[in-house]
């Protein structure tokens, strides 16, 4: 129900009564006016009756006054007679008007000229008579005179009779009348409040129905209500990231249990202090206040996440990793009333991305092991086998000639051991490295391991071409981007575990098993991306192996993808960009898996004087 | 009996460490054949009178543990002692060669084992 129907209901038990009583009203008037017309008809009846009887007396008057005269001839005796003489007609007329029946005034009439004859036939004469002094008492006349005037009084008789019966008719109706009223004003002061009080009962039971249904409804919201906030709150509280939420003036409201362990606050002690004093962030690598995220909401109005690491300051003075987003609270006028921080410890993250990073330090080394193992191993045998035969009898033709192989062979050994060194031996600061010496020693160090797999390396390695840098970083590149050349060209590894150490079947060596190295300088200028580029060296690595297929041509770079199975640790190109983004430098990769012109390109590009940007590492 | 009957085929693809192996067991005695890859060394094999060969385990193209299989399978009787780089070779390896030795043990370690094996000391 809503309030317009409710003010229905409220116009309609108002009204509903009012007209009910204004129609009985009105039905007891128009009553009360028929009973006031009885009661005049009944008036007119008795005002009738009265003249009846004054005209009685009026006649009675005349006669008396007559005989007296008759009687004494003195002419003071005829003052009544000729009183009522003169008012006879008038009270006759009166009666006369008071009803207009045919019948009545038929008799009225009658009366009149029974009156008339009377007066002219017998009275008149018989004053003359008198006046002249005749005679009157003769009996006949005299007789003749009563019969007239019994006449006379019969009809005014007649008349009072015919009105009584009247009144009492019109009596008998009114008492119908009052009775029929009193009977009517009973039966509807019942009828109506029966009315008024079912139909107001009706109503307010749908009133009370609705109260008690929105009652209901008002019972069940506020239970959700609480429900779901009992969700988010627990919800809140058992999640593994800090959120903590402020007003619009940067007031701490609430902190959950991860947000109170990270910064060392407790949620009471940090209530409505400004967020600044309890979550204090410094940049990772500038180490300067960072702005925090609320403020950045506030200035931005939008939801901000930040994409590099920063360090919180706890409570105690210890230092974490933390990755944070803010986003803000809107009402529904969208206007800025709060905001949510979030963020997580990523100090492990960082810890184990060091880690990973040495490993696969450690792993291009490992990688490269049996090589180095074999590089050494060989020249020291031969060596050891030369000093036995110069340990003999050896003419010294011949031990010249034998010490001349064995200086070849450890001269030899020295080499790849400098070049295994310089994968490790890291400059403090960058360096100018001769990319041909690099490329060179890195070929030398990888040859066995290209021999095995029937590589053959075409280089074009033009002299003095520098640039600056950390050379053992670029060793474990381009080590990592050859190793990948040589073994997508290469070997077929389906049956093999290690192309060093293979268990069983045979390598398929491929003819144009060729993988080309090349470097050129490339001036200062505009790169395919339309992006201005300094002077630089691109060295690029050609393979003509399957191909990398597109679907997974966006996975390369990503830290634990590989496709070496278990001989792989998804690292080696995810370094690789590190160290080039570190370098100011760029990593492309070109693939076809074309049947016919399949093969990888890797160009790598190295600014001669790049800006060492290390936030990366 | 005399060294001079025994006739060695030595595997290597490493020219100086075979040249000079070469000169060492010809020093000691022996009549020695020598091979830069497998193939060639299979094919030696097969052609010559082999005592017993003397094969380098890392070797391109063909590893001198699948040399040594087709060996036995042609003269199953000849012995064979694998030289390897490495102190640890797979294990399927010793199941085609009756002794291996590491490079660098040195010449009288070589010499020795050679003799042994040519003794039928460590004859499977």
């Amino acid at each position: 129900m809503n309030s317009s129907n409710f003010d229905q209901i409220l116009r309609q038990v108002f009204f509903v009564p009012l007209l009910a009583v204004l129609l009985g009203a009105a039905a007891l008037a128009w009553q009360m006016n028929q009973a006031y017309r009885t009661v005049a008809h009944i008036e007119a009846a008795d005002e009738t009756i009265t003249r009846t009887e004054t005209l009685e007396a009026l006649v009675i008057n005349q006669e008396t006054g007559l005989r007296g005269y008759q009687t004494t001839s003195d002419p003071q005796f005829l003052a009544p007679y000729n009183d009522a003489a003169r008012q006879f007609p008038i009270q006759l007329d009166q009666l006369r008007a008071a009803d207009s029946t045919p019948r009545y005034k038929a008799a009225v009439n009658d009366l009149q000229a029974s009156h008339d004859a009377w007066e002219e036939g017998f009275a008149e004469p018989l004053i003359a008579s008198i006046q002249a002094g005749a005679q009157t008492s003769d009996v006949d006349l005299n007789l003749l005179g009563k019969r007239q005037m019994d006449g006379i009084r019969q009809r005014i008789a007649a008349l009072a009779v015919t009105a009584r019966r009247q009144r009492d008719e019109y009596i008998r109706r009114w008492r119908g009348q009052v009775r029929l009223m009193l009977f009517a004003l009973v039966g509807f002061a019942v009828a109506i409040g029966l009315v008024i009080g079912l139909y107001t009962r009706r109503q307010l039971q749908e009133v009370s129905g609705a109260f008690r249904q929105s009652h209901n409804i008002l019972r069940i919201r506020a239970e959700q209500a609480f429900r779901s906030e009992q969700k988010l709150r627990t919800t809140l509280q058992s999640i593994g990231d800090g959120v903590v939420t402020c007003d619009a003036e940067s007031r701490i409201e609430t902190m959950n249990d991860v947000a109170q362990q990270l910064t060392g606050w407790t949620a009471a002690e940090a209530r409505n202090r400004p967020l600044k004093e309890v979550f204090q962030v410094i940049g990772r690598t500038t180490r300067q206040p960072a702005e925090d995220p609320v403020s950045q909401v506030q200035r931005l109005n939008r939801v901000v996440n930040f994409a590099d690491p920063t360090i919180l300051l706890r409570k105690d003075g210890t230092e974490i990793f933390i990755d944070d987003s803010g986003s803000p609270i809107r009402d529904k006028q969208g206007k800025l009333i709060g905001v949510v921080l979030v963020f997580r410890d990523i100090t492990m993250a960082i810890k184990s991305q060091e880690a990973l990073l040495a490993n696969e330090k450690l792993a291009v080394a490992g990688r490269l092991a049996a090589t180095i193992s074999h590089e050494i191993h060989n020249p020291l045998d031969s060596v050891s086998n030369l000093l036995f035969l110069m340990d003999g009898q050896s003419s010294p033709e011949e031990t010249a000639q034998f010490l001349v192989l064995a200086r070849q062979e450890i001269a030899r050994v020295t080499q790849i051991s400098r070049a295994m060194l310089s994968l490790y031996r890291e400059a403090k600061s960058p360096v100018a490295i001769d990319l041909k010496e690099m490329l060179d020693s890195i070929l030398l160090l990888m040859d066995r391991r290209f021999a095995a797999l029937g590589v053959t390396i075409v280089s074009e390695l033009p002299e003095g071409l520098v640039v600056h840098g950390f050379p053992a970083e670029l060793r474990q590149v381009f080590t990592n981007l050859l190793t990948n050349a040589a073994e997508a060209s290469g070997a077929k590894f389906s049956v093999s575990s290690s192309p060093d150490a293979p268990t069983t079947g045979s390598f398929t060596v491929q003819p144009e098993a060729v993988v080309r190295l090349t470097a050129k300088p490339c001036p200062a200028g505009i790169d395919a991306a339309g992006l201005r580029r300094e002077a630089g060296v691109i060295v690029s690595i050609q393979d003509r192996g399957h191909g990398i297929p597109d679907e997974i041509l966006g996975e390369l770079f990503k830290p634990f993808f590989t496709t070496k199975g278990e001989r792989g640790t998804g690292l080696g190109l995810w370094v690789s960009r590190g160290i080039m983004t570190k370098h100011g430098g760029a990593i492309d990769l070109v693939s076809s898996t074309d049947p016919v012109h399949h093969g990888t390109a890797v160009s790598v590009f190295l600014a001669e004087n790049p800006t060492i940007n290390t936030a990366g590492d | 009996m005399p060294p001079q009957q025994h006739t060695i085929l030595c595997v290597d693809d490493e020219p100086v460490g075979l040249h000079v192996r070469r000169m060492l067991l010809e020093r000691a005695g022996y009549r020695v054949f020598t091979a830069l890859d497998g193939p060639s060394g299979l094919e030696v094999f097969a052609r010559e009178s082999i005592t017993a060969v003397v094969l380098d385990f890392s070797m391109p193209g063909m590893t001198g543990g699948e040399v040594a299989c087709s060996m036995r399978a042609v003269k199953p009787d000849v012995p064979i002692l694998m030289l390897s780089a490495y102190t640890s070779l797979p294990p399927e390896v010793y199941n085609f060669v009756d002794l291996s030795m590491t490079k660098g043990e040195g010449a009288p370690a070589l010499l020795k084992k050679l003799g042994s094996l040519l003794n039928g000391d460590a004859s499977h």
